[in-house]
């Protein structure tokens, strides 16, 4: 799973810890995500959204790799 | 001097039992305790875990702290068995067992400052690996420790999974 969340925070021009603060998690989980380690829960990737105020599909984009 | 620390003893466990018990009920079924605890278990672990492999390897049993009590199953050494008796015995290895196993829970499953989804994941992922390097560990001993020497096994083994998790996790944890 590809995610956006870097370039939406570059669109809103807020750091990783702002981010986190915003999102109510640590700047470990942000970096995390960005970095593909990481595939938050439905709940956080809902939360994203809401923050960077786009449909929860424009940020969190399933690959074919994500079907084996 | 020992009936007083049995009893500050007793209260320790059952603040620890009422405290588990306030988490499940209050807080929506949340396992792990408090930040500031993990402190509290890391001041009483360290000294308790240098002191605990001190009197092991040395085998210290102060005279002061022979007491008969209470057992539920008795094997004696040249004695028979039965159930439910008096034992004479040094408590000092129970109190530091007790001690170590207790802050060693407190800083396991003590939350982190920022416990989010992901620290959450980071500690399960440790919690099994800690099981599995901790049974790996028990069945090559199983193999090639025997008689007496495997009695070190056990004693090593009733606190090496929380010990395995801690390093594990606190080692996931800064590497973040």
């Amino acid at each position: 799973m590809k995610n956006s969340i870097k370039v939406e925070r570059a669109k809103k021009n807020i750091t990783q810890a702002d981010l986190a603060k915003l999102a109510k998690v640590s700047r470990q989980t942000i970096n995390a995500m960005e970095l593909g380690k990481y595939v938050p829960s439905t709940v956080l990737a809902l939360r994203l959204a809401q923050i960077f105020k786009v449909e929860i599909s424009e940020i969190f984009i399933l690959e074919d790799s994500d079907w084996v | 001097m020992f009936i007083l620390l049995n009893v500050r003893f007793i209260c320790l466990i059952v603040l620890f039992v009422l405290h588990l018990i306030k988490i499940k009920l209050f807080m929506k079924l949340n396992y792990l305790f408090p930040n500031k605890y993990k402190k509290i278990g890391w001041l009483i672990l360290i000294p308790s875990a240098i002191i605990g492999l001190i009197t092991l390897i040395l085998e210290f049993e102060p005279n002061s702290l022979d007491f008969n009590v209470p057992a539920i199953f008795i094997d004696e050494l040249f004695g028979d068995k039965h159930f439910i008796g008096i034992v004479n015995n040094n408590v000092l290895n129970e109190i530091l067992g007790i001690l170590i196993i207790i802050s060693s829970l407190l800083v396991a499953f003590s939350k982190e400052k920022s416990e989010d989804e992901y620290i959450s994941k980071i500690r399960l992922e440790s919690l099994v690996w800690a099981v599995y390097l901790n049974y790996a560990i028990l069945l090559i001993s199983f193999l090639f420790i025997f008689d007496l020497s495997f009695l070190w096994v056990m004693i090593f083994n009733m606190f090496t999974i929380l010990l395995f998790f801690i390093i594990r996790f606190n080692w996931q944890i800064s590497k973040l």
